[in-house]
């Protein structure tokens, strides 16, 4: 019998974000983002007090997946964050860090929202349809008939996650090996559009980094006595492949809804045997000289198989079957009785292999565009971050694909919009104030929290107490370390600027990052001599950060517009 | 325990769900953030959303919330109009007993005895607002407010042509109201090409607000994590799930629907298979291999390249769709399957029964079908060819949080709903009553109608009783303070409008007569004045009825249909009833046609409150004049909020005060809004809200029950008996 049970009455809070203690999360959660964010950011570690994994990252994907937030508002800003990690894998932390810089921001100023969210809106706009321009200072086109800015980018992504533990050599490997194992996913001769291949991460534990390696094709794991039973195959220029969807292991199929009567001293499980094994007679009769199945093999049939010199390989998991037949051409074969010949596929070759303590069965493909990276990393928690790190590297270079150019990393992007959104509120606000509805007081003080917040981005790219400075000339984002002289020569202190582009041997004038200046334009059209002498830039996925910012800023707003919470609390 | 039911009580609940929903009305609206009991959040503007989420205890406040939402599934708008409304409809009423009080329940010292008495008041206040609903509201409607609707078609041609430019200024404005500042333009821009996108042809856009309306959850997809203005509007159809075999295709693509498994099975439900040996197994399983592979053969050779299917197919069929490149979609929700069979008029494949014939009849053609890749989700993407007038196209719908994404899905559903309203004819009618003078002209007239209909009066005298008992009870509550009109009957064809005419000229003259000897009657100060009122009412009626005829003799051509709908019901029956009081009712029957706007910014309010206030100038019956004049004033609640944050200009008062010399002038009303709102779905929004109140205000007593509701099932109680 069901109980019928009266709902609570929820509870409904106006005005959420004036409330001291929601802003009091706000800042923690804030802390705690802006504490992971870039190369030198801190370690978080979580873990469950009764125990289990520990979690060591500076991730936002893995950071914000593992925290428990309770507060409604909180939860739409990490939910959209993760729902933004989760589109293009990188940027999470600068889009959350953006996020609640803005609501802090703009809250000080006690503008309506009606006002702010308009003009937030507008600056917003600016932003993006400056970065998306031609004359865009702080963009970088790809050119992938070399593989410099690709490695900038890849590079970039692996020294931000410091949780990784590589050391500088070992960033070098990684970043060649993710480069190498995208490349291989490129099919050579397309037509139309292309379609991408898969490049599969393979865990080895407890090995060193750069024992990690690159290999076309496809790595089983499989069990060492299994490998003993694997004889050296006779040599031809191909292997013939079956690749098995249903089970082999002997189970009757589903009978219907109906009842089925068996009669006394009759054994089904006989009669399914009796066709297992007049389908193993045809697989050999086919010259078949490796079966693979999703499911279990039956051990008759699996013996039956190996006196006839036919490898199989069984419980290969749904994961792995899309790669599989696409490597070796094959269609998953779903009947147990009768196989059409046109199923069978071939691999180029089939090699055993030992990696650390582990043994693979390498299926060489004759060409596809699938490959695996076998991922070394010295401990558990490492090896997630550092695989992570590796998906988000590769998500990143799809998107670049598509997008064919970068954005400049360091925090110059960042300290160049502000400079511009400053510049243009400063001389042209008509464009924006057309529509009507705001003062050039309100639009002047909206677009300084705005661009206060890019900077505090930026400033908290510095953990180790520097100061951060900005030049007069590009808007390019320079720290200085902490307790240097403060009267002294500015290019002696300083050499190159967040994303490496210019050095101080040029004549520029700087001024800190928090002081007060006066708005000026930063220098559009980034100079090639300029991009071709700095073989060491950092630089970010443009996909990626421009909707970071879009998303940023939505969510700033949708915060900003609530004027009720309603909180269910059955 | 019992509560006493009050004005003051509902007074109080109304005014602090008020206080919530004016804090997202109008465009200066702001979000509502809810949480679920799951952890979900979700953002909203939408009243009722807001309201339900409350889950609210006092038995006030849920009559009221259930009355919200039963008026949200018919119209889909106004939920927070219906909140204000109210409240400002109880304070109107509250303030008015306030100040009655001491002098209508002076001498009642017990408490007890006062309460019923309050309610004895309240009753006859609510029946007072149900005269309203039913007679006053549609007159005015339909004499006054009429002139000023504007239409959302385009004027210049017969047909009825939507004008795009006047169906943009509607979505804005309504979806000003239902989602984010920074949305709402792009939103409503994506909702009129998608509705522009999606009709085939000028004339059948009414099926496709049936069908979208019905379908809307299957015709969008929710993608969390991009920037909102990266919603797109997708030709084809897009379903929520992969390929289970994609086998790419072009050419001539044929697709079949499939309910059931295409692997015959050993046994099926109430059967029973037998197997006696392990041949026998065997062959049988080797049955079902050949036929499912004929099947799949046969599919194939009818150019048959997608299967699509409500439930999962077995790992054989799978394979043997893969060998004939056949692809597959499995799992489909009974809800896609058939909005696809509305959309191409395909019914599911049967399985042949014998094995001989496998004639395959059922495929329709697509122009496409192929994977979609939406932020690393695969989807389905159909180009289905449509045999109705709906082109079928999808909205991906894109968000930085699924709270945000189902805002927008709601709402755009909610325009869908409101535009299905929109495009409807609401029906008005209302009655006069003529005295007993000149009942004698009027039987002339029903004898021609019931020799036409005389087999229709069966329909109607369900409902005769009814409103002849509403007639009395009102004649026995309000003093007989009959007040006259006359107006040309609207529903006489030519012919009989002549007979009609012709006594029409008696009529005037008893009314007069009849308004001496009332007036005389009353003992109020302000005698001479209603005898002013009164002449001059009469002085301008044969004006205003000879425009009204011209305009109803052409209404009564164009919508033929409806005045014989109409008359099949109510009307023949109950004139025959009110022959024997002495006194005959002239019904008049109009409607508000289909697509009929108005500016949006209260507009509807501000026009309807002037005209009321006509209205209940010129009426003399106490509380009639009472109630519109209540109503009336509550009305202006909704401008003042819209208006609220406005100064100078665009302050309520001197809005207000604009539109009311406009209006006594006779000059256009200018509109500082831009935007257009749907008449019909203002008065439905009255007439329920004016329900809701009825309901609350004839309750007396609350009595809370301490025992669990229990459910009653009807079957066991049979079973037991």
């Amino acid at each position: 019998m069901s109980r019928l049970e009266a709902k609570k009455p929820s509870l409904c809070k106006s005005e959420p974000l004036t409330s001291e203690s929601v802003r009091a999360t706000l800042s923690v959660l804030k802390g705690i983002v802006t504490s992971c964010y870039g190369p030198s950011g801190r370690l978080k570690q979580l873990h469950n007090g009764l125990g289990g994994s520990v979690c060591t990252t500076s991730q936002s994907s893995a950071l914000l997946a593992n925290l428990s937030v309770t507060h409604p508002i909180l939860k739409i800003l990490t939910v959209s964050v993760q729902n933004h990690v989760s589109c293009f894998s990188d940027c999470g932390l600068f889009t959350a860090i953006l996020c609640c810089n803005l609501i802090e921001s703009v809250q000080r100023l006690g503008l309506t929202p009606t006002t702010v969210i308009k003009l937030n809106k507008h600056l917003l706009s600016l932003c993006t349809s400056y970065l998306k321009s031609e004359v865009c200072g702080c963009r970088i086109p790809v050119d992938f008939s070399s593989t410099q800015i690709l490695l900038c980018l890849i590079r970039s992504i692996l020294t931000s996650k410091p949780a990784c533990m590589l050391t500088r050599e070992e960033v070098d490997h990684i970043s060649t090996l993710i480069l190498k194992a995208f490349l291989l996913t490129i099919p050579e001769y397309t037509k139309g559009h292309i379609i991408l291949g898969k490049s599969i991460i393979v865990p080895l534990k407890g090995q060193r980094v750069i024992d990690s390696t690159v290999l076309p094709g496809i790595l089983i794991e499989i069990p060492e006595v299994q490998m003993m039973k694997i004889l050296p195959i006779k040599k031809s220029d191909s292997l013939k492949v079956a690749l098995f969807r249903a089970s082999l292991c002997g189970d009757l199929s589903d009978t219907g809804k109906g009842t089925v009567v068996v009669n006394d001293g009759l054994s089904l499980e006989n009669a399914v045997l009796d066709q297992l094994l007049s389908l193993g007679r045809q697989l050999v009769s086919d010259h078949v000289d490796l079966v693979m199945c999703q499911k279990v093999i039956h051990p008759a049939l699996k013996q039956f198989l190996g006196m006839h010199r036919v490898i199989a390989i069984d419980r290969v998991g749904v994961a792995l079957m899309e790669p599989l037949s696409k490597v070796t051409g094959t269609q998953p074969i779903g009947s147990i009785s009768s196989i059409s010949p046109s199923s069978y596929g071939s691999v180029k070759d089939l090699c055993t292999a030992k990696f650390g303590f582990k043994w693979f069965i390498h299926l060489i493909p004759n060409k596809a565009t699938v490959c695996s990276l076998l991922l070394c990393n010295r401990n558990d928690t490492a090896w997630d971050e550092l695989k992570l790190t590796c998906q988000t590297a590769l998500h990143v270079l799809q998107l670049t694909i598509k997008e064919p150019c970068v954005l400049l990393g360091g925090g110059c992007t960042e300290t160049h919009l502000a400079a511009y959104i400053r510049h243009k509120t400063f001389n042209e606000p008509e464009s924006i104030l057309k529509d009507g509805g705001c003062t050039q007081t309100e639009l002047q003080l909206i677009s300084e929290a705005f661009c206060s917040a890019l900077e505090s981005l930026t400033g908290s790219l510095e953990h180790d107490g520097g100061e951060i400075l900005t030049d007069m000339k590009y808007g390019h984002f320079w720290s200085v370390q902490a307790d240097s002289p403060s009267v002294v020569n500015w290019p002696d202190l300083l050499s190159r600027c967040g994303c490496g582009l210019y050095s101080s041997w040029e004549e520029l004038n700087w001024s800190f990052l928090r002081s007060a200046r006066h708005p000026f334009a930063p220098q559009p059209c980034l100079p090639h001599e300029a991009m071709d002498s700095a073989n060491n830039l950092t630089v970010d996925c443009f996909t990626a950060k421009l909707s970071g910012l879009q998303v940023a800023v939505e969510t700033a707003n949708l915060i900003l517009d609530l004027s009720y919470v309603i909180e269910d609390k059955n | 325990m019992a509560v006493a039911g009050s004005v003051k009580a509902a007074l109080q609940v109304a005014e602090v769900l008020e206080t919530i929903v004016s804090g997202c009305v109008g465009p200066e609206g702001r979000q509502v953030l809810c949480t679920k009991p799951t952890g979900e959040v979700l953002l909203s503007r939408d009243g009722g959303r807001l309201l339900e989420a409350l889950h609210l205890d006092h038995p006030i406040a849920r009559v009221m919330v259930a009355c919200v939402s039963s008026h949200l599934r018919k119209t889909g708008d106004g939920a927070k109009t219906f909140i204000i409304f109210l409240s400002h409809l109880l304070r109107g009423l509250h303030a008015v007993t306030d100040k009655g009080k001491d002098s209508l329940i002076l001498k009642n010292s017990q408490t007890h005895r006062r309460h019923w008495k309050n309610c004895c008041q309240w009753k006859r206040i609510s029946q007072a607002l149900l005269t309203f609903q039913t007679q006053i509201l549609d007159y005015v409607m339909d004499q006054h407010l009429s002139r000023h609707f504007l239409s959302i078609f385009s004027s210049s041609t017969k047909e009825r042509t939507l004008c795009r430019s006047s169906l943009e200024l509607l979505l804005e404005a309504y979806f000003c109201g239902r989602v984010g500042r920074n949305n709402h333009n792009f939103i409503s821009q994506l909702m009129c090409d998608y509705f522009f996108k999606c009709v085939a042809c000028e004339s059948g856009f009414e099926e496709v607000f049936d069908l979208v309306d019905d379908c809307f959850v299957e015709l969008t997809i929710g993608v969390t994590g991009l920037p909102v203005s990266d919603s797109k509007i997708n030709a084809g159809l897009v379903l929520c799930r992969d390929f289970s075999v994609y086998c790419p295709a072009d050419g001539d693509i044929r697709i079949v629907l499939v309910t059931e498994t295409i692997q015959p099975l050993f046994s099926t439900s109430g059967s029973e298979f037998i197997l006696n040996s392990e041949a026998q197994f065997q062959t049988s399983q080797f049955w079902i291999m050949e036929r499912t592979k004929a099947i799949m053969k046969r599919l194939q050779s009818q150019n048959v390249k997608l299967l699509l299917s409500s439930v999962k197919q077995p790992d054989l069929v799978i394979y043997y769709a893969e060998l004939n490149g056949i692809s597959v979609v499995e799992c489909l929700s009974s809800e896609e399957i058939s909005l696809i069979q509305r959309i191409i008029g395909l019914s599911p494949f049967v399985l042949p029964q014998a094995s001989s014939q496998y004639e395959i009849s059922n495929t329709a053609s697509v122009k496409f079908c192929k994977p979609l890749i939406l932020r690393s989700k695969r989807y389905v993407h159909l180009g289905l060819i449509s045999t109705c007038s709906f082109i079928p196209h999808c909205i991906v719908l894109c968000g930085p949080v699924q709270g945000l994404v189902e805002q927008h899905k709601d709402a755009l559903h909610g325009a869908f709903k409101m535009l299905r309203q929109l495009f409807k004819d609401l029906n008005l009618n209302y009655k006069t009553q003529i005295t007993d003078q000149n009942y004698t002209s009027s039987p002339l007239i029903y004898k021609n109608r019931e020799s036409n209909q005389l087999p229709e009066i069966v329909n109607g005298s369900i409902q005769s009783p009814h409103q002849g008992t509403a007639v009395r009870k009102e004649d026995e509550l309000a003093k007989p303070q009959k007040y006259l009109k006359v107006y040309s009957n609207v529903v006489v064809p030519s012919g009989e409008l002549e007979t009609y005419i012709s006594c029409s000229t008696p009529k005037v003259t008893p009314a007069d007569t009849y308004q001496a000897g009332e007036t005389l009657r009353c003992l109020s100060a302000n005698k001479t004045r209603i005898i002013d009122d009164h002449d001059s009412f009469i002085e301008s009626d044969p004006t205003i009825d000879s425009t009204a005829e011209h305009s109803r003799i052409e209404i009564s051509h164009e919508n033929l249909s409806i005045i014989k709908f109409a008359r099949k019901g109510s009307m023949l029956p109950v004139r025959y009833k009110s022959l024997e009081m002495g006194t005959s009712q002239s019904y008049y029957f109009s409607s508000i046609s289909a697509g009929c706007v108005l500016p949006v910014g209260g507009d509807f309010e501000i026009l309807l409150h002037y005209y009321l206030l006509n209205y209940a100038k010129k009426c003399q019956q106490s509380e009639t004049t009472m109630v519109s004049i209540i109503i009336a004033n509550a009305l202006l609640g909704i401008p003042k909020i819209l208006y609220k944050a406005k100064k100078g200009k665009h302050s309520f008062p001197q809005v207000y005060i604009r539109a009311l010399h406009a209006l006594q002038t006779n000059q256009p009303m200018v509109s500082s809004q831009t935007g257009l709102e749907s008449v019909s779905g203002k008065y439905q929004l009255l007439t329920s809200v004016l329900q809701c109140l009825t309901k609350i205000l004839t309750i007396d007593l609350i009595i809370s029950i301490k025992r669990q509701p229990r459910e009653i099932y009807d079957q066991e109680s049979e079973e037991e008996l």
